[in-house]
């Protein structure tokens, strides 16, 4: 506390001293112009007295005139030049000529295995800065990538604390099997995104077409994500805190009907079902009139439970911290950050805790001939939560029944589902995560143009789960010491102490042997050629124990446990792959890029004959802005490059089967009397078809595209068409169920992808005020080609020849009439079954077994393709603006068109003969109690629980438009000058606050999210408030 | 530092050579040496005895008229009459029968490699003699439930499989009895106490026997069950022991599936929690419907509304024994509780201290008790409660009883009437008596000699004597009485209420008048719902297409017109 006191009066005393000083500084008057490289005017240009606001802006001629304190310097600055600081000293006219800021173009982008300079690119690259991705505040590095990047899907369903996108998707689909993109963090696979901390990345380039992605050959066939992390560089050693705190308020929550209409649309629902045993099956006439007001004098018999109140908290808490230390001399460099980061969840008894530690270090060992990296990083997450996860209970159980009885104790809930009771003492589900990860490598020069590298990067990765499962119940309404039942939920009885743990421990080794040369000839000539080796090793073994029936719950140890009910279990599992690639680039003046790749992998997950792939690609790049018939464009058009590539990729991912070519017997359990006794024997079968000949999938790409900047660079446009033909899909093919095995793994099917991607960008500064607009837009169609002549449909699923990948598959709706609105219409039409009628959804009769409409609703032939699952048109954007020390961005993202389905989470009343009935029916269902016309206006079918097997079976009824606009992320902060803070030796202190997830807008139906899922935790809005400190 | 660096650079020079990637599996054997050794094959045998590959009808008694769930039908399509070839119930059931043929297929196909290597003979041919046992239940299963289905015998690729079409169930039907011969053949009546009890002779004369009578060959039927029934099973003395947790091999067990705990294999706990009474933590939902307790006969072999021994009031007064063995009587102990229904009845005792506790399993008390009154007994102990809802009650497929009744159905339906046939059922019935088949001065003996009255007789003892053991659906379905019973309403009671001003404050309780019952046994509630002393509970809906199951779409999809679905799906 003294200290903070003897800041701040230093901080006051500073402040006076420094408007003492403004006012008594004696000024001259400066005057001058400011031309560009080629001697031109440049109007616009801002002078500024450095480390002051105070400035001007040239006129239209570059002149300007300002006055200027003695022995103070000026900086003079225009956006697309290099900034320049001049001390005029006893000068009062001056000519000052900028230097043209080629940033931009020389930005050094990362490629697999090497850099190269964006203006060199062949390939398609999209890349982003870290800074931009931090921004956004998200827990998990994954998350922050959404509309971050033309091309580049990412999807999500919930804001669990810690959880992670989705998925990520490159380009769309490329296979029906796994289409997770590979991530490369420094050079070297790693499983997860988010082992990495958003605070310690550099940049991360996504690699998209096969020019650029083919070097990762077998894996790369969804493309590839390069993440580079933060490096430590030869200035003086400084230390950055940045601490933030903040609060997740959840975005939407579905509403359901009150507690009267509730009783009301549950007798309707039975009524409509079975007529004649009259009205009030469910509920009497008395109950649904005076259920409120029993409640007042009897809440045990007549509960009304706001679950959502009871169990959610108004907000959940969370914080980070973060520290860096950075430096270095010439023969070492190093930088060290350490995280912290503590979510709560909306609930009680759920957090998320981790830290994260990460050191890059690079050693110059003999100046130009020998160097080394050592890099170190580890993570450690905790997530507990409770063994009960409320959000599909809290939103499905209805308000009548109770979570407490009138003096606290906990109630039956609806016969033992009482989530409110699950959720407070059913016990807790701890997962303990550790990573860590090593990188060693050491670059050697023997002679000048050639460097020889040897890496080896370690990661072990550990995981264990304990989780305690506590017997809960509840005591009935009348008699606290009466044992009512054991509360269940999710299909589970809580009715014993079970303890659970579960570890699984693997590991991964990849090491590479890199040789580089590169040589510069006759000026011109601009050659650089890679070989390399790469060998990667995976280990991995699973572990489980569980006993069960535990007297003592304060001991979650095994040991503690009952011994006649103990069990355990293991497995594991192994992986190997070796490669060979090159790379060779040629560049000429700077116009004209070629570059080559080959890469030659073998994995062992395929047997000997079919093990080895081979993936080449090419791409050339004509910088047509260098050529000298376009020098007359030079004042508009400051950079043109034309790109094409073509390769092929691979993938081999499917999964856990490392073996899919081998026919396995796998090992069960069966019991058998020996006598009296039950006692348990091994079994062995074939329970999976193998293909002995499975092999790669291959994908090949082809990519046109162009990078254009404009207006002395301030206006930057990047735009690629590509398309992608995948063959030997690796894929589950479905077989007939009477052939007793599982669908095998095998190459069938091709599929094609065609899109194409736009980024474009603009910054610019008016005066000091500074701001950039970018946004990116793609969008993808996938295709099948061909699945082997037969359909594969799972669901509401379908791959067929010719039609969309993952194409949406159900009954087609009747156009005139969705919804029976007279027996007439039932008696003439085509039915599932004989229990469809009026208020029903209607089906059209497509087809029968003879390939004419049958007269009957059937799911062998009625069925069609109802449409692209997939979203089109997806978007992201940010704007940033700077003015004095204060800092804006705006962050959105989007979906532009999407096929969206009604869950029947989202619309289906009385699930499971109890659930809520959500709020959007009422008033808008079909009806007998309403009148003919507002039964043609209602949205959704009758209230009955006989024809759900037809109202809800997957129609285009259900489906909607479900694209979305998403303001991500708004932050504001402000930096307060360095004057002040220089004083405390602070070299830089921002404060900002952020928010995230503000708010969307889309079709979907009130109370629901866009992203979210049915059951899941919801999207949560972030509000932020932060500070960051640097020494 | 130095040292560090070149370690690395040496480690990476030397891994740099090619890593072999042979690797073979860590926790899974190779099925292309398989069936070789002894161990090998008897491993594979041993998957054919996998509970999940026999128990899929567990739950159909609750597709039936003999079940009430609450005042709607049971969660299947089954009762709403809404079945589809995507429904679970049934391509579960297809799935699990074609998985363990293929099971058996494979050893069948491959058991010449042990042969080759030297295994006598008679191993070989008993553990072909089980695999032909399995593969002909399986068969029979699917020829019932689904008519004329795909015949796979051997390994099949995938492009074969696609193309195959539907067999004739009569040619199947004579597969299934040529494999059950074999296996009869081959399998050991009994096995010793030290060894491992697998299928037996008796087992496969007995579900040959079902299979035949299932499919109406009466001839088969009654053979193989007169085959089965001289191997000397016998009944057990109490039969409300059989059914019980704790009750594990008995010699009227022909055919089962133990379950254990501590194996982790279970009964399944949606049926433990609610087959329970509330008062004892369960749910009370999977409750017996007033047919069955109406369809048990009266101790003068008479249904309750011929007989004068019933009394609507006191409905389980008089009844056949079976009747309170299946159903909770009311007013008796039942799992630590004193069972009564009534709305008065808020109070009930518990046992263990003679304590008045509040009735939760009257609806006067909670909304949710019996919505009928009444609660399964059969198998239910208290010893359900000391692991709950962990049950290791074993999964019986075939009892003496049952054989007994089906040799006597058998036999009637071929005219072939004679002592022995009314031996068989009266067998059955004097041991729910607890008297010898002789003493037929203490419990009602089925007499006569007329096809149609005995056909009555036995289709009644079967339910009497099997409810609540997944063969009521099947006989539902071979009698062709599910389109009739199966399109009635379950009757539940009136609302706590008005149960209580107009059924029990009149004196009418439990049922105010007595049911009329059919030529089929079938139980009339209508004059009771007229009388407003009842209400509908559920209406089950049983269209005739449902006599049999659809073929599972995914496998019409697959088949490029080879199969076509069952009439009117």
């Amino acid at each position: 506390m003294k200290t903070v006191r003897f800041y701040l009066k230093r901080l006051a005393l500073a402040a006076v001293m420094l408007m003492a000083a403004s006012v008594a500084v004696a000024q001259n008057k400066l005057s001058g112009t400011v031309v560009d490289e080629n001697g031109d005017p440049l109007p616009g240009a801002a002078v500024l007295v450095k480390g002051t606001t105070d400035g001007t802006v040239t006129g239209v001629d570059g002149a300007f005139t300002l006055n200027v304190p003695k022995g103070a310097t000026i900086t003079v600055s225009f956006i697309g030049y290099l900034d320049q600081d001049i001390v005029p000293g006893n000068r009062s006219v001056l000519a000052i000529a900028l230097e043209p800021d080629n940033k931009l173009l020389d930005e050094v982008v990362v490629i697999g295995y090497g850099t190269v300079k964006r203006k060199d690119l062949t390939g398609s690259v999209a890349a982003v800065r870290g800074e931009d991705l931090e921004v956004k505040r998200t827990t998990a590095l994954s998350s922050a990538l959404q509309g971050a990047l033309s091309g580049v899907m990412v999807t999500r369903d919930n804001s669990a604390p810690g959880s992670g996108a989705g998925s990520i998707r490159v380009r769309g689909v490329t296979t029906i099997g796994t289409s997770d993109p590979l991530i490369i963090v420094d050079g070297v696979q790693v499983s997860s995104l988010d082992y990495v901390n958003t605070a310690d990345v550099e940049s991360i380039s996504v690699l998209k077409d096969a020019a650029a992605a083919s070097i990762y050959g077998s894996k790369a066939a969804a493309g590839v994500i390069l993440v580079t992390t933060k490096r430590g560089s030869t200035s003086d050693m400084s230390i950055n805190y940045t601490g933030e705190f903040g609060m997740e308020i959840p975005t939407a929550e579905p509403d359901m009907v009150g507690l009267t209409r509730y009783l009301e649309m549950y007798n309707e629902l039975l009524y409509n079902d079975n007529p004649t045993a009259g009205f009030f099956q469910q509920y009497t006439a008395d109950q649904v009139k005076n259920w409120v007001k029993y409640n007042q004098t009897d809440p045990d018999h007549y509960p009304i439970t706001d679950w959502r109140a009871l169990m959610m908290n108004d907000y959940a808490p969370r914080q980070t911290h973060q520290v860096s230390v950075s430096g270095g001399n010439q023969s070492v460099r190093t930088k060290v950050s350490l995280s912290y980061d503590d979510v709560s969840a909306l609930y009680d008894g759920r957090r998320f805790q981790r830290y994260m530690l990460r050191t890059n270090n690079d050693f110059t060992i003999i100046k130009d001939k020998l160097n080394a990296t050592l890099d170190i990083n580890v993570r450690r997450g905790k997530n507990r939560t409770t063994n009960y996860d409320p959000f599909a209970d809290m939103r499905k159980t209805p308000a009548i029944y109770a979570a407490t009885w009138h003096d606290g104790r906990i109630a039956e809930g609806k016969s033992g589902a009482n989530p409110y009771g699950l959720l407070l003492t059913s016990g807790t589900n701890t997962s303990w995560s550790t990573q860590i990860g090593g990188k060693g490598s050491i670059e050697f020069k023997p002679i000048k143009d050639l460097s020889i590298q040897g890496i080896v990067s370690p990661f072990i990765n550990y995981t264990k789960r304990k989780t305690f499962r506590l017997a809960t119940y509840y005591t009935v309404m009348d008699d606290p010491e009466v044992f009512g039942g054991w509360l269940e939920g999710g299909g589970t009885v809580y009715s014993a102490n079970n303890l659970s743990e579960q570890r699984n421990d693997n590991y991964n080794v990849t090491t590479q042997v890199l040789v580089n040369y590169h040589h510069k000839f006759a000026e011109k000539h601009d050659l650089s050629a890679m070989a390399g080796f790469e060998n990667y090793v995976a280990k991995s073994e699973n572990l489980s124990a569980s006993r069960e029936f535990y007297e003592l719950t304060q001991y979650p140890y095994l040991n503690v446990g009952p011994e006649d009910y103990q069990f355990n279990s293991g497995d594991g599992s192994e992986y190997t792959s070796n490669s060979f690639f090159g790379r060779v680039m040629y560049d000429f003046a700077g116009k004209y890029l070629l570059q080559a790749n080959v890469r030659h992998d073998g994995s062992s997950r395929f047997a000997k004959g079919y093990r080895w792939g081979t993936f080449p690609s090419v791409s050339a790049g004509w910088v047509v802005s260098e050529e000298s018939f376009m020098h007359s464009t030079k004042s508009w058009l400051s950079f043109l490059k034309l790109r094409a590539s073509w390769g092929m990729l691979g993938n081999e991912r499917i999964g856990s089967n490392y073996y899919p070519y081998l026919a396995l017997m796998t090992f069960n359990d069966a019991l058998f009397y020996k006598g009296t006794d039950v006692s348990s024997e091994k079994t062995a079968a074939q329970r999976g078809l193998a293909v002995e000949d499975i092999s790669w999938e291959t994908t090949t790409s082809l990519d046109l595209g162009f990078d254009a900047t404009f207006l002395a660079n301030r206006l930057k446009v990047n735009f690629d068409w590509y398309s992608k033909k995948t063959s030997d899909m690796l894929l589950d093919i479905e077989i007939p169920y009477m052939m007793g095995y599982t669908k095998p793994k095998t190459n069938a099917g091709d599929m094609s992808t065609k899109g194409w991607d736009l980024e474009l960008g603009w910054n610019d500064r008016i005066g000091d005020f500074t701001y950039s607009v970018s946004a990116n837009l793609s969008d993808f169609v996938s295709i099948i080609d061909n699945v082997n002549g037969a359909d594969i449909i799972s669901g509401s699923t379908i791959q067929r020849e010719g039609e969309f990948y993952n194409a949406y598959y159900g009954y087609l709706v009747d156009k005139e009439n969705p919804i029976y609105q007279t027996q007439e219409q039932v008696d003439n039409s085509a039915r599932l079954n004989n229990t469809v009628t009026v208020g029903d959804v209607h089906y059209q009769d497509i087809s029968g077994p003879d390939g004419v409409p049958d007269g009957v609703i059937s799911s062998e032939y009625d069925r069609v393709v109802l449409g692209n699952r997939l979203p089109r048109y997806q978007y992201g954007g940010n704007i940033r603006m700077g003015w004095k020390g204060f800092d804006a961005s705006i962050v959105f993202q989007g979906i532009g068109k999407k096929l969206a389905y009604m869950s029947t989470y989202m619309v289906q009343p009385l699930r499971d003969n109890y659930g809520n009935i959500p709020a959007i029916l009422d008033d808008n269902y079909w009806s007998a109690f309403n009148t003919d016309e507002q039964n043609r206006t209602a949205r959704y079918p009758r209230l009955s629980k006989t024809s759900i097997s037809n109202n809800y079976a997957f129609s285009d009824f259900w489906m909607f438009e479900g694209g979305y606009f998403r303001l991500k992320n708004v932050t504001l902060g402000y930096t307060l000058p360095e004057k002040l803070t220089s004083v405390v030796g602070i070299k830089k202190l921002r404060v900002y606050a952020s928010a995230s997830d503000l708010f969307s807008i889309s079709q979907f139906p009130k109370g629901w999210d866009p992203e979210m899922g049915s059951t899941s935790y919801p999207i949560t809005t972030s509000l932020l408030l932060g500070a960051s400190i640097k020494f | 530092m130095k040292n560090t660096v070149y370690t690395l650079l040496a480690a990476a020079a030397i891994l740099g050579s090619c890593v072999p990637m042979d690797i073979a599996p860590k926790s899974q054997g190779s099925s292309a040496s398989w069936y070789t050794t002894e161990t090998e094959l008897k491993m594979a045998v041993n998957e054919f005895y996998i509970l999940g590959y026999w128990n899929y009808l567990e739950s159909s008694e609750r597709w039936t008229d003999n079940n009430t769930y609450r005042n709607i039908n049971y969660n299947t399509p089954i009762l709403d009459g809404t079945v589809t070839g995507e429904t679970w119930d049934c391509y579960h059931i297809w799935e699990q029968c074609y998985k363990l043929i293929s099971r058996t297929n494979s050893l069948l196909d491959n058991i010449s490699r042990a042969e080759n290597a030297g295994m006598n003979q008679e191993k070989v041919d008993r553990f072909k003699a089980e695999a032909c046992f399995a593969r002909a239940c399986k068969y029979g299963d699917l020829i019932f439930l689904f008519g004329d289905v795909p015949y796979i015998d051997h390994y099949q690729t995938i492009e074969e499989a696609e193309q195959n079409g539907r067999v004739d169930k009569a040619t199947i039907l004579q597969k299934v009895y040529d494999d059950f011969d074999f296996a009869a053949q081959h399998l050991p009546a009994s096995y010793a106490g030290s060894e491992a009890v697998h299928f037996t002779k008796g087992a496969a004369y007995a579900m040959k026997a079902r299979y035949a009578l299932y499919m109406g060959d009466w001839q088969t039927a009654a053979a193989a069950a007169a085959e089965c029934m001289k191997l000397g099973y016998t009944l057990e003395n109490d039969y409300s022991t059989i059914f019980l947790q704790g009750t594990k091999m008995i010699s009227e067990k022909i055919f089962v599936i133990p379950r254990s705990i501590s194996a982790s294999v279970v009964l399944d706990e949606w049926y433990v929690k609610n087959s329970l009474p509330r008062n004892a933590g369960g749910y009370a939902a999977y409750t017996p419907s007033w047919d069955l307790l109406a369809a048990y006969l009266c101790t003068d072999g008479l249904p309750i509304d011929e007989s004068p021994l019933f009394d609507s009031q006191n409905p389980f007064a008089n009844r056949d024994p079976r009747c309170t063995k299946t159903i909770v009587e009311f007013g008796t102990a039942h799992m630590g509780y004193i069972f009564d229904p009534s709305p008065n009845a808020t109070k009930t005792t518990k046992l263990a201290d003679l304590t008045q506790v509040s009735n939760q399993d009257s609806r006067a008390v909670n909304q949710y008790a019996s919505f009928n009154g009444l609660l399964l007994k059969k198998g239910i102990d208290e010893s359900w409660l000391e692991n709950f809802p962990k049950n290791e009650k074993d999964y019986v497929l075939m009892r003496y009883a049952d054989v007994l009744l089906m040799y006597a159905e058998a036999k009637i339906e071929l005219g072939e009437i004679d002592a022995s046939v009314l031996n068989a059922i009266n067998t059955v019935r004097a041991r729910a008596y607890g008297v010898k088949v002789g003493d037929t001065a203490y419990y009602p003996a089925v007499t006569g000699t007329d096809q149609a009255t005995l056909r009555k007789a036995v289709r009644i003892e079967r339910r009497m004597e099997l409810a609540y053991e997944q063969l009521r659906y099947a006989d539902l379905i071979r009698w062709r009485l599910a389109a009739k019973v199966l399109n009635l309403s379950n009757y539940i009671n009136l609302d706590p209420a008005a149960c209580k001003s107009e059924v029990v404050d009149k004196g009418y309780w439990f049922w105010g008048m007595t049911p009329s019952i059919d030529e089929d046994g079938v139980a009339d509630f209508s004059a009771l719902f007229a009388a407003g002393l009842c209400q509908k509970g559920a209406q089950r809906v049983f269209p005739d297409r449902q006599y049999l199951m659809p073929i599972p779409t995914h496998d019409i999809e697959l088949s490029g017109g080879n199969l076509k679905n069952n009439e009117g799906y």
